[in-house]
C-alpha cells in the first residue's frame, strides 16, 4: 500500500486494495491467560496456586485462575514466568500445577498438586488488558552506571539506545482514528484467532498511544507468536504476535495505511532518572530508529529493537494468506473505541520527597587551597563536607571534617592528599529514599547534588535525611 | 589467527609472561581483551596460526591455563530475532539481514570476556560459553 500510494496515488491504492494487513511481535507485559480446570475430587477452592512455581491465582471461584505475563517463578524469579508458562502451555507441554485452600464445608480439599497439558483445560484463553501499543518510546540512559530496565540493557552515557514497536506495520498507525477497528474486531493473535475486546488500559488516542485489550483462544495458538522472554532486573514478560486486518473502505484509509516509518516520531527519553516525568531528548523516526542508529545531543548512538520486526512481517503476511485463503473473515466492529481520551498519572495522597526538597547550598573549595583555609571553613560554616569544584563549578572532588582532622594528625598540608575523588553523588530529581539508601550503602553522610554535565547544585546529608524523617 | 583465551593465576600475574612469550617467540599477538588484577586474570588474544601451537605451549610451559574457546553460543530456536543484543555489542558482530533475521558473526565476537549482550536477550538465547581448560601438568603438580 504504501508504495502504490506513492507511486499512483490515493484513488488508484483504493480502487485495487481491499484489505491491508498490519503486524506486530513485541514484549506485552500486561497480557495473560484465564484457565479453567475443572473440578477435582474431592472439590477444591483454589486459594493459592502455582504452575511451574509461578504464582497464577486470582481472587474468583473454585478453579479458574489467570496467569499473568510478569508474574515471576519463586524458584526462577526473572528467568521464568507466567509468559513461559503460557508458552509452554501452548506448544503442548505439560505443567506442574500445586494449589493451598482453607477447605470448605462445600469445598473440602485444602493441598492439591498435579500435572497438566492444554487439553486438560477447559478453557484456556488469552486475556490480555493492553496489547498493541501504538508507539513506543525510545530509550537512553544518561548516568554513570548500566542500568536494566524494561527497555532492556542501558549502558552509561548514552552508549546504547532501545525502542520498540513496528512503526509502519503497526496496527493501530494504520487506522489511527479506529474506522475499522472496535469491540469485535476478528484478529491475528498468538498464531491464532481472537478479538479485540475493548480499548487497552492506558489507551490513549490523543497523543497516538492507543492500546488495545484482546482475548482469543490460546489452545489454537501457536508458540512461534507467543514467547515468554526474561529481562534481566526488571522481571518477565510475554512477546504477543498481533495482526489487525484493516479494510480500505474509503480513500482516507488507502491514505492512512500508507503512514511511513519517517512520518512516526517517538520521544527519546532518559530513563536512568527514576521519576514518572523522565528527561527528553528531543524526537526520532521510526525510520531513523530501524536504520541502527540515532543522533542525540550531537552525537550518534546505535539503537537496538526490542521487538522483532522478522516475526511482525511473519504476522501480516500469515493473515493475508488467511484472508487469501477464506480461513479468515474480516468482522465489522459493533463498538468503536474512544478516540478522544488520554491516559490521567496517578492521583497521590501522599507525597514522597526528593532530593531537590532538602538539598541546600554546598560550602565549596577549589583545589588551589590550603588545609588551613578549608579547616576554618569548617568551622565558620558549621559544615563537615566540603565540595571541591573546579572554575566551571564542576564536582573534582570532597573533602570531609575527618579528613582535615587527619591531615592535621599527620602533618600533611596539600588539600590533594586527603581529598577524595571517587565522589558518590545525588541527582535533584532522584526520590530522597534512594538518594539515603545509597548513602547507607557506601557509608557515608553526604552527596553532593550534581547536574547532567556535574555542576554541583548543592548538597545532602544524613542529618537532612534523618530530620525530614523525624518531622 | 585463531583466538587463545588465556588465564593468569593469582601468582602469575605479577610475572611478564606475556612479554616474555612475544619477544620468544616473536609473536605479533593482537589482544582483544584484557582483564587482570592482583588476583589474576585473563585475556583474549589473536595468534596466527602457523605459530599457534608453539605460542599455546609455550604459555602451558609456563604453567598458565590456554584454551582456544568457544566463545559465544547463539540458540537460533530461541532467538525470535528482536535485535536487542545488536547496539550492545562492542564489536559489531551482531547484524540483521535483509529478511529482518538477526545474525552472529562468530569470528568478530570476542566472546566470554565481554558476554554483554548474554543478560541482555528476552529470549535468554545467548550462552557465554566457560570453557574448561584442558589441565595443564605444571597446574596439576602446583595443586597437589
Amino acid at each position: 500500500m504504501k508504495k502504490l500510494v506513492e507511486s499512483s496515488g490515493v484513488e488508484v491504492a483504493f480502487k485495487e486494495v481491499d484489505v491491508v494487513t498490519t503486524g506486530t511481535f513485541g514484549a506485552m507485559c500486561s497480557s495473560g491467560a484465564v484457565v479453567n480446570l475443572g473440578h477435582s475430587d474431592p472439590p477444591i477452592k483454589i486459594e493459592k496456586a502455582w504452575i511451574n512455581d509461578v504464582d497464577v491465582c486470582h481472587p474468583g471461584a473454585a478453579v479458574d485462575l489467570f496467569i499473568g505475563a510478569t508474574n515471576m517463578s519463586e524458584k526462577l524469579p526473572f528467568e521464568y514466568g507466567g509468559g513461559h508458562v503460557i508458552q509452554d502451555l501452548v506448544a503442548g507441554q505439560e505443567v506442574e500445577l500445586r494449589a493451598t485452600s482453607y477447605g470448605t464445608d462445600c469445598y473440602p480439599r485444602t493441598s492439591l498438586k498435579t500435572t497438566l497439558t492444554k487439553d486438560d483445560l477447559n478453557q484456556f484463553y488469552l486475556l490480555n488488558f493492553r496489547n498493541c501499543y501504538q508507539r513506543y518510546n525510545c530509550a537512553v540512559n544518561s548516568s554513570d552506571k548500566t542500568i536494566y530496565t524494561y527497555m532492556s540493557k542501558l549502558l552509561p552515557r548514552f552508549r546504547n539506545a532501545t525502542y520498540s514497536g513496528a512503526g509502519e506495520l503497526n496496527p493501530l498507525m494504520n487506522d489511527p482514528d479506529y474506522e475499522t477497528m472496535g469491540m469485535g474486531t476478528r484478529i491475528f493473535l498468538g498464531g491464532g484467532q481472537g478479538y479485540i475486546i475493548g480499548e487497552g488500559t492506558q489507551h490513549s488516542p490523543k497523543n497516538l498511544n492507543g492500546t488495545l485489550m484482546v482475548k482469543g483462544d490460546a489452545k489454537r495458538m501457536s508458540p512461534e507468536f507467543l514467547q515468554g522472554a526474561a529481562f534481566t532486573g526488571y522481571g518477565t514478560s510475554l512477546y504477543v504476535g498481533l495482526g489487525v486486518p484493516i479494510p480500505i473502505l474509503n480513500e482516507g484509509l488507502a491514505k492512512k495505511t500508507a503512514v511511513q516509518d519517517k512520518d512516526i516520531l517517538t520521544d527519546i527519553v532518559d530513563y536512568s532518572v527514576p521519576r514518572r516525568d523522565r528527561p527528553k531528548f528531543g524526537q526520532v523516526s521510526y525510520k531513523e530508529l530501524k536504520s541502527g542508529s540515532i543522533t542525540v545531543n550531537g552525537k550518534k548512538i546505535r539503537v537496538s529493537s526490542l521487538s522483532s520486526l522478522k516475526i511482525a512481517k511473519k504476522v501480516s503476511q500469515t493473515l493475508k494468506s488467511w484472508i487469501d485463503e477464506g480461513t479468515f473473515l474480516l468482522t465489522s466492529p459493533v463498538e468503536r473505541l474512544p478516540t478522544n481520551t488520554a491516559f490521567k498519572p496517578m492521583r497521590q495522597t501522599e507525597e514522597i520527597p526528593f532530593v531537590v526538597s532538602v538539598m541546600h547550598p554546598a560550602v565549596t573549595c577549589t583545589e588551589k587551597e590550603e588545609i588551613q583555609a578549608i579547616a576554618k571553613r569548617i568551622v565558620t560554616k558549621s559544615v563537615n563536607h566540603i565540595v571541591v569544584v573546579d572554575e566551571a563549578g564542576k564536582l573534582i572532588g570532597i573533602v570531609t571534617s575527618w579528613d582535615v582532622t587527619r591531615a592535621m594528625a599527620e602533618g600533611k598540608t596539600a588539600l590533594a592528599d586527603i581529598e577524595s575523588h571517587n565522589v558518590v553523588t545525588a541527582k535533584p530529581d532522584e526520590p530522597l529514599e534512594i538518594a539515603s539508601k545509597r548513602m547507607a550503602q557506601n557509608n557515608i553522610s553526604a552527596l553532593p547534588v550534581i547536574d547532567i554535565e556535574r555542576k554541583v547544585l548543592g548538597i545532602i546529608t544524613a542529618e537532612d535525611v534523618s530530620k525530614l524523617l523525624g518531622r | 589467527m585463531a583466538r587463545i583465551l588465556i588465564r593468569f593465576d593469582e601468582d602469575q600475574v605479577s610475572e611478564p609472561i606475556a612479554s616474555q612469550i612475544i619477544i620468544e617467540y616473536k609473536v605479533p599477538m593482537a589482544i582483544l581483551s584484557a582483564h587482570i588484577n592482583s588476583k589474576g586474570g585473563e585475556i583474549l588474544a589473536e595468534v596466527p596460526d602457523d605459530i599457534l601451537e608453539k605460542v599455546v605451549n609455550a604459555f602451558r610451559q609456563r604453567g598458565v591455563s590456554v584454551t582456544v574457546p568457544k566463545l559465544i553460543e547463539v540458540d537460533s530456536d530461541k532467538c525470535f530475532s528482536c535485535g536487542s543484543c545488536i547496539a550492545l555489542c562492542p564489536v559489531e558482530a551482531i547484524s540483521v539481514a535483509k529478511d529482518s533475521t538477526v545474525q552472529f558473526d562468530k569470528e568478530k565476537c570476542v566472546g566470554s570476556t565481554c558476554s554483554v549482550c548474554v543478560d541482555a536477550c528476552p529470549a535468554r538465547a545467548i550462552k557465554s560459553i566457560k570453557q574448561n581448560s584442558l589441565e595443564n601438568p605444571a597446574n596439576r603438580k602446583k595443586k597437589s
